[in-house]
């Protein structure tokens, strides 16, 4: 068995649950079995608490190439150029990312009309957080 | 109204204590959080309490928020972090251990380089250099997105977002290692003369400048 290369972007991506899921299942099958990818992963960990900047860490936070919640509802709707269409699926499928993955999921169920089970979840997050809300001034 | 400012306002209502605003905010982000934390879960229920226990914890840390953040940034990063508590609750994601590369029990930076305790900066400075750098990214994505440059923008997404080499990306993309390279070498030296002015010390940029 092959051992998997993961960048050192990756690493922190994988830090903030920010990997395709398939990756991040890769990534804990391998710190799982090999010590030493434990150890670059504290490195990885540590160099950003010590203040080194990652351009793909924050490329990522702030996500500075995600399409918008709207252009996503456009892109369902096939209401996009090709090449922007183009480029949305190479952000979902290839960069892989999470954010505008669940993003899109959402779009579809919507699209989907599961608004039943969408509302009791909703009453029911509600009921449980509200009495948690400030109190007001 | 832009979403941004929607958000702000709802934030303010909920701070203010009013159940609609809380209600409209649930129903606005509690969909696509179920659906990023689905996807590692593969069972609804677990994810449904994932989901409700990100909602309470941005509850608890309202009085901490600053409303000028994204508010999906920032649920969805609370919800990354109680997505990763359940997962070592679980046993499937391993924990970090507490050691680092050399003896100090610190990182250090390569040969050359400061050590990591001179690195270790004020938040403020630290927020500075992010804003120069997270400007400076806008600037030029905007800059491609308006060209129409979106081979360019996909390039750059997995040479600098995923980390991937020259050669890994022009397999994927079905460019050329050349081309690759000269993207990847004209949006970092763009990117550089844009973050100078800030006079950064190289070692916190050190993709910007490599040894």
């Amino acid at each position: 068995m092959t051992t998997p290369q993961f960048t050192d972007a990756e690493l922190l991506a994988y830090l903030d649950e920010a990997l395709p899921s398939e990756t991040m299942a890769e990534v804990e099958r391998w710190l799982r079995s090999d010590a030493a990818g434990l150890a670059r992963l504290a490195d990885v960990s540590a160099r950003r608490d010590a203040g080194v900047h990652s351009l793909s860490e924050i490329w990522r936070r702030h996500h500075l190439s995600c399409p918008s919640r709207q252009q996503w509802g456009s892109f369902l709707l096939g209401g996009l150029p090709a090449a922007e269409a183009e480029f949305c699926r190479f952000h979902l499928q290839t960069a892989g990312c999470r954010r505008c993955q669940a993003n899109l999921a959402d779009l579809e169920r919507q699209q989907g009309r599961q608004s039943d089970a969408a509302a009791t979840r909703r009453q029911r997050y509600f009921q449980s957080s509200a009495g948690r809300l400030p109190s007001g001034s | 109204m832009p979403i941004a400012e929607s958000d702000q306002l709802l934030v303010e209502r909920v701070r203010a204590g009013a159940p609609h605003a809380w209600q409209e905010l649930i129903a606005r982000y509690e969909g696509r959080l179920l659906a990023f934390v689905e996807s590692r879960l593969n069972c609804t229920a677990a994810a449904e309490d994932v989901v409700q226990e990100t909602l309470l914890g941005f509850l608890t840390s309202l009085p901490n928020y600053d409303s000028r953040r994204p508010l999906e940034g920032y649920l969805f990063s609370i919800a990354a972090h109680k997505l990763t508590d359940h997962l070592r609750r679980e046993g499937r994601r391993p924990a970090l251990p507490l050691t680092a590369t050399d003896s100090s029990g610190q990182w250090q930076p390569v040969a050359g380089g400061r050590g990591a305790s001179s690195l270790v900066q004020s938040g403020e400075r630290r927020c500075l250099e992010e804003a120069a750098l997270v400007a400076a990214l806008t600037e030029q994505i905007d800059r491609l997105r308006s060209r129409d440059e979106w081979q360019q923008l996909a390039c750059l997404e997995l040479l600098l977002v995923r980390g991937w080499s020259n050669q890994q990306v022009a397999a994927a993309l079905g460019q050329s290692q050349q081309t690759v390279a000269n993207t990847k070498s004209a949006f970092l030296e763009r990117l550089r003369s844009l973050v100078r002015r800030q006079e950064p010390h190289p070692d916190v940029f050190p993709e910007l400048y490599p040894q």
